[in-house]
């Protein structure tokens, strides 16, 4: 345990916990400001924002020896017995001035920047900065440049502080980004033909503390003030990365990455980053359809419900088999609702797990801790990113329900099989995955095996125009519940848009096929009854999930948490994720 | 105290100084052999440090003490000789390279036995063509000869020495702004700790010193730790190569005991300031420095000495003369320019003061001046720089020293200047106007006003404003 002096007020931090001043102070409430550092890139103390005083007391006599001149915060360890000042005029003079240089040459185009709002520069003037400029030279005009298809660059904007330049060269290890000539003419650039088009290139722009770096998918489309902000996890891939899914007047604009050190630390890969889109396309199903005269009617809700239900049950009544397939797009919750449904029905009724996509390989970044740049990386524990080469959030989750109902996982191809052997009467078949999934041969052999065919999904797909009913479920962004990742996490994604019209969360959609008394559900009571049911699921008793998910199958990948770090400017993001807790 | 015998510059004016072969018939590398062969390496870094010589390259670390610095247990040491020597008016490297450049291998090589390297890096400055064609065919000469290479003299020491040619950045003379451009990357310096003699070159433990220092190691060696302390002034020990250029009479490099004044530098060694002129000023060493007025020059150019007329120290000794007509202005301007040219962008108040400052005095010069100019000048000087704790390196309290010691010491030049070289063209802004006539004189936040020291009211001079 060491002891720490914060403005004169002793703090302690247990033993084995590696802060440096600006996390020492923030997990007590002090806040040190910043712009170069961050806790996943190597200290290279350029901005000199974070300057404190720093000084340390002797453990025998108690006397405390102040080093004469400020030091960087970002660089200081917080070890036992250290002095910190945050709060001293000379402190506080330093940052107005470090405030003041650093906008001379900024252009103040805050009013057409996408970054007010959210940006390390407004915030810190408002807060340690001053109005006065003495500056009346001429400012340095840099130019606007793309550094990719995808990224712009509004390098008078920028301030220097090479984070970007730090992840392309330590994180994702693609090194496009550089910086370019000396002094106060230093650009970020990148050399013809290398465009920052890694498939984490999209990091770049959320690390940029100010407006330089943007994202041109969202350039100038909503002010972050707008934007509702809800802690999501990303269904692109079984990596499962937390993100927040930013929301205005029933749209998805962006997916931002939300911290989450036992999954994908402050990242996300820009498949997942541009997926939000899917949630927003016009040819979203958007009514119920039933099948009348052989043409699909749409056709109110209940109404297709009742029949849905009432056949199936006839189906059971009678002895035959209906098969439910459950996509590994749905929530653990929705699959353990549905499960209950279809075996609820029968018995003897077959549980299949629906077709996992999958595309190229995993590709993993290992943080590079010697060959980044001249910083210090040595407090840095690195922490691998992956993304997955199995494009959907949930096989774990489905699976772990499937081997409870019927204690065994039936694919999708041997389910395709057995369909065609003409083993069932009936089949349920539950999507929402993203992609096309089925193409017309395959759908057509399906369908002329069984008599009564249910299809709910979120698109219009082969199958969905070949079936008896239709049911319109949700979108990943319309769903609240749990996925288990790749490595047997649980985690807890929250709905960011309201249910399209016509359409119900797949959720009621089994509960109102299940007569549960009460109205609308609540993931959290599904989720309740899940731990208390399957034993897989013990660790979320209660329905609750700590804040970085928790894992089923496999141990954490990091022992202790590491202390959740965000960047001030950015805190809008993480207030949400504490709403939840 | 005996006559001064130089000894860095003894073989400068014999013919063929620069070969192996009259350098060894004039006693050339017995210094090395007698190390290698009779002392350990901890002996020899004892030696130099009893001789307390301190660094050349500008900040005048003590030697063996960094040395010291080393890890015990350290498997592989590299030793990075400083040769960029870019601080303005600064050539005694060049001079030592190309008049003895076996003196220079010698003296890296018993460094580098001292601080067991086998390796050493030469990084030169790019612009020293003739000194690099010198010390190659030296460097090869050495090797054939069996000075450098494997078990050298039989002692079982190996050393390979390696040229490395910069691009043309001062920084890269900021010893860890060299390591990173000799790894190939950016000369960015790095955040200290760590320190290069915990992980340098190659995150190796590295020692990095200037050509000078290690000149004046064979002679330590071989002529003992007492001799050195005999020569100079207390703190300050040894020979030192002064450079003197500006307005003299005769821009000379040469060999004195450390401690002699800039005075005497100028009218005995100089030949006096030119076309019988007075001298205004002169820059003690380099231009990092600061400046020494004209009543400060019989300061002695040492170490210590030079903290007491407000100079940074003696960096590179390297003096430069301004005569009575040289404008100060003009001087500040010239290392305004050159301190934004090549501050190489990483810290704010770096990048960003450094081209403030350039710009304000180019204001100034051409006419735009305005009194609390001065006053934002040196309030900025005071406060960047590794001095006051907000840089990564000291290029920034070089680019601080010459603003600061100029405005305090010419400030009614300054102020004179300013006030009869008001040019129309550059009329006064509607803020200006405004922070002029007060109308900001109140911080709003109720801090001390000390960064954004309000001007007096009408401070402000433009023939628009009167
Ligand atoms: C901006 C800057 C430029 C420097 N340039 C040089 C240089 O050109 N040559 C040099 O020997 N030392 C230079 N130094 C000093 C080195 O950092 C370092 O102190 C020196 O090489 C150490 O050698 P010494 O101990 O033998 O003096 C520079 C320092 C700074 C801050
Ligand atoms: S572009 Fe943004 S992240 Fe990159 S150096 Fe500039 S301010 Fe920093
Ligand atoms: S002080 Fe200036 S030159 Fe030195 S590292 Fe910082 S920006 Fe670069």
């Amino acid at each position: 345990m060491a002891t720490i002096i914060i403005n004169g007020q002793e703090h302690t931090l247990p033993e084995g916990e590696k802060l440096n001043a600006i996390q020492m102070a923030k997990r007590v409430g002090v806040d040190i400001p910043y712009y170069c550092w961050h806790p996943a890139l190597s200290v290279v103390a350029n901005c000199r924002m974070c300057e404190i005083e720093v000084g340390s007391k002797d453990p025998k006599t108690g006397e405390i020896k102040m080093i004469p001149k400020l030091v960087p915060g970002c660089q200081t360890p917080a070890k036992d017995l250290t002095v910190i000042v945050t709060d001293s005029a000379k402190v506080k003079e330093h940052q107005r001035m470090i405030m003041e240089f650093l906008l001379i040459n900024h252009p103040l185009d805050c009013p057409v920047c996408d970054q007010a709002g959210e940006c390390g520069l407004q915030d810190y003037s408002y807060e340690y900065g001053q109005s006065n400029h003495r500056f009346i030279e001429e400012r340095i005009v840099n130019p606007r440049k793309d550094v990719s298809s995808a990224i712009q660059l509004n390098q008078d904007r920028c301030i220097m502080c090479t984070r970007c330049v730090r992840f392309t060269r330590e994180i994702s290890q693609t090194g496009e980004l550089q910086v370019m000539n000396r002094g106060n003419h230093a650009e970020i650039d990148v050399f013809p033909g290398h465009p920052v088009d890694n498939p984490l290139a999209g990091n770049v722009v959320d690390l940029c503390p100010v407006g330089a770096l943007l994202d041109k998918d969202f350039l100038h489309k909503q002010r972050a003030w707008f934007l509702s902000k809800h802690d999501s996890v990303c269904t692109r891939c079984s990596t499962g990365c937390n993100i927040s899914a930013e929301e205005n007047r029933g749209q998805l604009w962006r997916f931002k990455p939300r911290f989450n050190p036992q999954v994908n630390d402050y990242w996300i890969c820009d498949e997942g980053r541009y997926s939000y889109k899917a949630a927003n396309d016009p040819a979203l199903l958007s009514a119920m359809y039933l099948r009348q005269n052989n043409d699909l009617q749409p056709a109110p809700i209940d109404q297709a419900l009742k029949t849905v239900g009432e056949t199936l049950g006839r189906i059971a009544a009678a002895g035959d088999i209906t098969a439910g397939v459950l996509s590994p797009f749905l929530t653990v919750e929705e699959a353990y609702l549905m499960a209950s449904y279809i075996k609820g029905l029968n018995a003897a009724n077959i549980l299949a797990l629906g077709p996992v996509p999958t595309q190229g390989h995993d590709r993993t970044f290992t943080p590079d801790q010697v060959k980044g740049r001249n910083g210090d990386t040595s407090f840095i524990v690195p922490r691998p990113f992956t993304i997955h080469a199995e494009k959907c959030p949930n096989r774990k989750g489905v699976e772990a329900i499937l081997e409870h109902f019927q204690g065994e996982v039936i694919t999708w191809g041997d389910f395709e099989g057995r369909a065609a052997l003409g083993d069932f009467k009936a089949a349920y078949v539950a999507s929402d995955a993203i992609d096309p999934w089925i193409d017309n041969e395959r759908a057509a052999s399906l369908r002329s095996k069984v008599e009564y065919l249910v299809v709910q999904d979120t698109t219009v797909t082969p199958l969905a125009e070949r079936a008896d009913v239709v049911l319109a479920g949700a979108t990943f962004a319309e769903k609240a519940g749990c996925y288990v990742n790749a490595n047997g996490r649980l985690q807890y994604s929250e709905a960011a848009l309201p249910p399209r019209d016509g359409s119900l969360p797949d959720l009621d959609v089994f509960a109102i096929l299940l007569h549960r008394a009460g109205g609308p559900v609540r993931s959290q009571e599904i989720l309740a009854e899940l731990a208390e049911a399957v034993p897989a699921f013990r660790a979320v008793a209660g329905g609750r999930v700590p804040e970085f998910g928790v894992s089923i199958t496999e141990p954490a990948r990091v022992g202790v948490a590491p202390f959740p770090f965000n960047d001030p400017w950015n805190e809008s993001r993480v207030q949400v994720g504490a709403k939840n807790a | 105290m005996a006559e001064f015998e130089p000894v860095l510059s003894r073989n400068w004016n014999v013919t063929d100084g620069h070969t192996l072969k009259v350098y060894e018939s004039r006693g050339g590398y017995q210094a090395a052999r007698k190390a290698l062969t009779t002392l350990d390496p901890d002996k020899v870094v004892g030696i130099v440090k009893d001789s307390e010589l301190r660094g050349r390259g500008g900040a005048g670390f003590p030697c063996g003490l960094k040395w010291s610095f080393l890890p015990k247990d350290r498997k592989e040491t590299f030793m990075c000789v400083n040769g960029d020597e870019s601080e303005p008016a600064t050539f005694n490297n060049r001079i030592l390279i190309e008049k003895d450049p076996h003196q220079f291998i010698e003296g890296i090589l018993i460094a580098c036995f001292a601080t067991k390297a086998n390796t050493a890096y030469v990084y030169l400055r790019v612009e020293y063509f003739h000194a690099y064609k010198v010390l190659e065919a030296a460097v090869a000469e050495a090797r054939a000869a069996g000075h450098l290479g494997k078990n050298i003299y039989g002692s079982g020491f190996d050393l390979d020495i390696w040229l490395h040619r910069g691009a043309g950045a001062y920084i890269c003379g900021e010893e860890t702004g060299l390591i990173e451009s000799l790894e190939g990357k950016r000369g960015w310096p790095r955040i200290k700790p760590p320190f290069p003699a915990i992980e340098g070159a190659f995150r190796k433990p590295t020692v990095v010193n200037n050509v000078e220092t290690l000149c004046c190691v064979p002679h330590i060696i071989e002529r003992g730790a007492e001799w050195f302390k005999s020569i100079g002034t207390p703190k300050s020990y040894g020979p030192k190569l002064y450079c003197v250029s500006g307005h003299v009479n005769k821009q000379v490099c040469v060999e004195l005991p450390l401690g002699i004044t800039c005075r005497e530098l100028i009218d005995k060694h100089a030949g006096g300031v030119w076309k019988n002129r007075k001298a205004k000023a002169a820059v003690p060493g380099g231009i990092s420095m600061g400046l020494l007025s004209a009543e400060e020059l019989d300061t002695p150019l040492d170490f210590e000495s030079l903290r007491k007329p407000g100079c940074l120290g003696l960096g590179t000794a390297a003096v430069t003369v301004m005569d009575e007509h040289t404008p100060i202005i003009d001087y500040l301007y010239n290392c305004a320019r050159f301190f934004a040219h090549e501050s190489c962008g990483q810290c704010t108040p770096c990048r960003e003061g450094t081209g403030w400052l350039y710009k304000m005095l180019k204001r100034i010069k051409a006419g735009g001046g305005r009194l609390e100019d001065l006053d934002i000048m040196a309030n900025m000087a005071n406060n960047m720089g590794i001095m006051p704790g907000t840089t990564i390196c000291g290029l920034a309290d070089g680019a601080a020293w010459p603003i600061k010691n100029g405005v305090a010491k010419f400030r009614a030049e300054l102020e004179e200047y300013i006030k009869t070289h008001q040019d129309p063209a550059y009329g006064a802004t509607t803020l200006q106007a405004a922070i002029a006539k007060g109308a900001y004189a109140v911080p709003h936040n109720g801090l001390p006003p000390v960064i954004n020291s309000v001007p007096t009211a009408g401070a402000l001079r433009s023939p628009h404003s009167a």
